[in-house]
């Protein structure tokens, strides 16, 4: 077995319209690794989470950039946006989305003041 | 895609049915707030929220439904939620808002 990391990149504006592209791109990779149904819909709901609070957080003008990589039978998915510094989910009320994509992805890890943001990953077979 | 969010209301004696179908996301979200507050103010009464035919909500969504949820109990109302799909009932397992809301088969 060949250990190669595929990796896709998307850029998007911060703007409400464009998380729908987000979540279709995140859906499409995730059925391309193998995940089920159910996966596929976790991958797709805790990305989406992540899309909107950016587009809260920041002003239309910024973009934000989404690393897909792949590796066997796992997804990796990094979050990047210049525009934004800090905590995304300090505020009390990011609690909700928060506490979904804790719930749907296998790991989370919040990065304050870097420059990924935000890092999850899910691999098949592990539903909680 | 089942994408675009279409709302649906009838108004009974008991409460207003509003019907949802398609999405509710960040880009929805205000028509689907002002749309369910105004039923609330306007006819002082329980909603139905028909869930049948909606596809996909984000936290933004669950967030208005809070929302509105204490808005209907400042009159002893309520909002009964009828019909979710499995992936969407998942959101409200995870969040504890199944033990808040009247939930419907």
């Amino acid at each position: 077995m060949e250990n190669i990391i595929d990796s896709v990149l998307l850029t998007l504006p911060a703007k409400a319209e464009y998380v729908s592209t987000a979540r279709l791109v995140a859906s499409s990779i995730a059925n391309r690794i193998g995940f089920d149904i159910d996966e596929i819909e976790d991958v797709k709901v805790a990305v989406s989470e992540v899309c909107s609070t950016f587009v809260k957080k920041t002003a239309t003008s910024c973009e934000y950039i989404i690393q897909f990589m792949i590796k066997d039978s796992t997804l990796m998915v990094s979050f990047k946006c210049p525009c934004f510094t800090g905590d995304i989910f300090a505020d009390e009320d990011e609690a909700l989305a928060s506490a979904i994509i804790t719930a749907l992805m296998d790991k989370v890890e919040f990065h304050p003041n870097s420059e990924t943001i935000i890092s999850m990953c899910k691999s098949i077979g592990e539903n909680v | 895609m089942s994408g675009e969010l279409k709302i649906t209301q009838e108004v009974l004696p008991e409460y207003v049915n509003m019907g949802l179908s398609g999405e509710v996301d960040i880009s929805s979200s205000q028509i689907f707030k002002e749309k369910l507050y105004s039923l609330i103010e306007v006819y002082s009464r329980s909603i139905r929220l028909d869930c049948t035919g909606l596809s996909y909500i984000d936290s933004t969504g669950l967030g208005i439904l809070v929302g509105a949820l204490k808005k209907t109990k400042q009159t002893d109302h309520t909002i009964i939620i009828k019909g979710l799909k499995e992936n969407i009932k998942k959101l409200f397992y995870i969040t504890g808002l199944d033990k808040i809301f009247v939930m419907e088969e």
